[in-house]
């Protein structure tokens, strides 16, 4: 089900007033979470209903087994079932067939033709996100950071929640889980926040980002017909409608958590402000870059086995998170423009480089999203022969008139994201977060900035296009 | 939850719903009074020139952008007007003839591809353009809402067919592009330096087309075409459908599996695919489908004679 479809509009007030009706009995509350969040998976695909279950069995146990393993060994090895498990399904349904072409290609190089190896292999919605989800529980109970829980129903529950289920923000269990097994109360401040989150959410999916996927779409469905401006203006307008259409989702399923008394972490902080990629990823699908960090990039050995090492550890952290988004050379290829630079970046940091431009460092602002809208290329396109056709055609630049195709289209995407930008830049100048900016509204303000919303989007809203994370 | 929280979301949710439903009907006929003085524009200007000028026409064309840019209907009649539009199918199309006026005597020129004909998934959603006129022509709502295109909330939020075009109907409002009272209809396509080579190119690489061998007409274009017969029969309008030419129409099965479709259904159909076959000129074309300026005009006279002969 998706949060801008029909009929989630009919679902969510459903669960959400009998959820609340619930309130004195926590379990049927619970139970009531469970099976609303199969409901709303099992409305794309239900078969796959069966893998979040087996999933969700197989951490249950390992979980529970690790915390009562009296050796390191034991722990080790039900460490390893839960990790060999879940990559495992990851593995087969996400990678399978990216791994068999990649071998047939190199074979090919050799003179050697094998058989077709790919399977006809449905991707499941969200397999990356609860995969990460339920690791991070086995590996956070494997290092004793965290208590596994007894109770069925919290823990599958905490798998499967709906409001983060297919695409995040990715919740580790000590955050989410105690939420899950404490009574939660109604909080009118969290209702308007999550009312506010919601709707603004909803603008920057429904509005900016899939206007601005009609343009961008066009372009890069064959970027050798365009000249460089053209391929320029859909590359940056793209930086955008990834942003927009991945906060706008995130924003959704942070204020529906909290309309249902769940209060989850920030997963994007007007990242496009950064004046290094350091403080990007910091800020950029922060559940993702955190998970990284703490559960691939520490494991490895993080900063601790000197500056070589830590070279390698951040190159090998960003080439598999670009691998994590898909099966493609291009999202490795991403992932290794990130990994160069951020590794560039703690080189110079540990040469004092900054301290010497510290009067221009504003430049780095548009330097970090000039790298990030390069990198940018890579993600959007279907593959690498056309992102190098996209780059070569930039750098012949050729800067002549772009083609604008719709005009109404672009109009249109232009005025609404000038008032996604000028609420972001209003955000950031305030120092105000998404999160919280509904919360001290009152109820003629809530009737207000609702109005005015609700208005854009029936004026401006273009027919919805599936989440663009919804396919990692 | 206590009674206070109950009563807080009830009337937050009330509120809400109230406010938004009386700010959408500020918006929606504040843009009515705007629109309506809106002529020039191809969402909401030419559809308001053509309300206009619908009951005085005596003859009108209609279909894509294929008739909007290969026939010029001032060479056929003084009195007319050419109400295709890109990307416009027969649900569009349809509805517009049937708010021309009754028993008054026009030709109704209608243009079909018989490719388009025979695609299995089309839901008429072309007609969703008129939305603007949703609340405030029965006919075209009633059309509307036979194929379920009309946005879900298009009932309580009016504004909704208002959609992606207020840009385009300020601007228009402001700053008219062109004079409507000397316009036609007919957007005639003079082609550049630039889409020669590009055409040039397309034409050295062309392929061999996989021809479909199932011909089965799409529901809704049967029943437009029925209906678009009774429709015409009674009031007093001759109906003859066309397929403009094609530069290299490499599947003739379609035309001619559809030819007799319209045989058998009593109407009259015109196939000029391959009009320009035998004496084809590359200034002709803008693209496969497009004629230019000056194939447009070679066309339009070749057709003024055939519309002459089965009259």
């Amino acid at each position: 089900m998706l949060f801008n479809s029909f009929e989630f509009l009919i679902f969510f007030p459903i669960v959400f007033t009998i959820y609340w009706v619930l309130n004195k009995d926590l379990t049927k509350q619970n139970l009531l979470l469970l099976l609303s969040s199969y409901i709303f998976y099992a409305w794309w695909d239900w078969r796959f209903l069966s893998l979040i279950i087996i999933s969700s069995f197989i951490d249950f146990r390992a979980g529970i087994k690790i915390f009562a393993s009296k050796t390191k060994r034991e722990r080790k090895k039900w460490l390893i079932v839960s990790l060999v498990a879940n990559l495992g399904f990851l593995s087969i349904f996400k990678y399978y067939n990216f791994f068999a072409e990649s071998f047939s290609d190199l074979m090919n190089r050799f003179g050697w033709q094998p058989n077709d190896l790919t399977l006809n292999i449905i991707l499941p919605v969200g397999i990356s996100f609860y995969t990460f989800q339920t690791l991070s529980y086995s590996i956070d109970i494997y290092r004793k950071q965290f208590k596994p829980t007894y109770n069925v129903v919290s823990f599958f529950t905490y798998v499967s929640f709906f409001p983060q289920l297919v695409a995040g923000p990715i919740e580790r269990a000590s955050n989410l889980l105690p939420q899950i097994e404490k009574k939660r109360i109604f909080k009118k401040e969290w209702f308007n926040a999550g009312v506010i989150q919601i709707l603004i959410g909803l603008f920057r999916k429904i509005v900016i980002a899939d206007n601005i996927a009609g343009y961008v779409d066009t372009i890069y469905a064959d970027v050798s017909l365009y000249n460089s401006s053209t391929i320029l203006l859909a590359t940056v307008l793209y930086a955008f409608q990834i942003y927009f259409d991945f906060a706008g989702y995130s924003d959704i399923a942070i204020g529906t958590a909290k309309l249902l008394g769940f209060k989850f972490n920030q997963n994007f902080n007007l990242p496009y402000f950064s004046k290094s990629l350091t403080e990007f990823w910091r800020k950029w699908h922060i559940s993702l870059s955190f998970w990284l960090r703490d559960y691939l990039y520490i494991s490895l050995g993080g900063n601790r086995k000197g500056i070589k090492i830590t070279y390698r550890n951040l190159m090998l952290t960003m080439l598999l998170g670009g691998l994590w988004h898909g099966a493609n050379w291009t999202f490795l290829f991403w992932g290794g423009i990130h990994g160069v630079v951020l590794s560039l970046e703690k080189f110079l940091k540990s040469i004092r480089f900054s301290n010497k431009f510290k009067t221009v460092d504003f430049l780095g602002y548009p330097l970090t999203f000039g790298i990030v809208i390069f990198s940018w290329i890579f993600f959007r396109s279907q593959d690498l022969n056309s992102a190098f056709v996209a780059i070569k055609k930039i750098f012949q630049f050729n800067f002549s008139a772009p083609f604008i195709g719709d005009i109404n289209l672009i109009t249109n995407s232009i005025l609404v994201l000038s008032i996604g930008l000028i609420f972001d830049l209003y955000l950031f100048n305030k120092n105000l977060s998404l999160e919280n900016l509904g919360a001290k509204f009152s109820l003629l303000k809530i009737v207000i900035v609702s109005c005015i919303v609700i208005m854009l989007i029936n004026l401006f809203y273009s027919s919805s296009n599936n989440f663009i994370y919804f396919q990692f | 939850m206590n009674l206070k929280n109950i009563e807080y979301i009830v009337k937050t949710i009330t509120l809400v719903l109230i406010f938004t439903y009386l700010t959408d009907k500020v918006v929606f006929f504040s843009l009515n009074k705007i629109s309506d003085k809106v002529f020039t524009g191809q969402s909401i200007g030419k559809l308001n020139h053509y309300i206009v000028l619908k009951d005085s026409l005596d003859f009108v064309v209609f279909g894509s952008s294929r008739a909007n840019r290969n026939l010029n209907p001032e060479i056929i009649s003084k009195n007319s007007f050419n109400m295709g539009a890109d990307g416009r199918k027969l649900s569009f199309a349809a509805t517009l003839i049937k708010i021309l006026p009754r028993k008054k005597e026009q030709t109704v020129l209608l243009h079909i591809d018989p490719e388009k004909a025979y695609l299995k998934n089309y839901k008429g959603d072309d007609i969703q353009v008129l939305g603007t006129k949703y609340h405030r022509n029965p006919l075209i709502k009633n059309e509307i809402d036979k194929l379920e295109q009309a946005d879900r909330f298009q009932k309580f939020y009016w504004s909704l067919g208002y959609n992606r075009t207020v840009l385009g109907i300020i601007k228009n409002y402001l700053h008219p592009n062109y004079n409507y009272k000397n316009y036609s209809g007919f957007d005639p396509i003079f082609v550049t330096e630039n889409q020669k080579n590009i055409f040039k190119n397309i034409l050295k690489n062309e392929a061999s087309v996989k021809c479909e061998n199932v011909f089965v007409i799409n529901e809704i274009y049967k029943n437009y075409l029925s209906e678009l017969k009774l429709f015409c029969d009674q009031n007093n309008k001759k109906l003859i459908l066309f397929t403009s030419p094609k530069y290299n129409d490499q599947c003739k099965e379609d035309n001619l599996k559809f030819s007799q479709t319209m045989e058998n259904m009593g109407l009259t159909y015109l196939d000029m695919t391959d009009y320009f076959k035998k004496n084809n000129l590359f200034e002709y074309w803008k693209d496969k489908i497009h004629l230019s300026n000056y194939g447009a005009e070679i066309f339009t006279e070749e057709f003024k004679q055939l519309l002459i002969e089965i009259k």
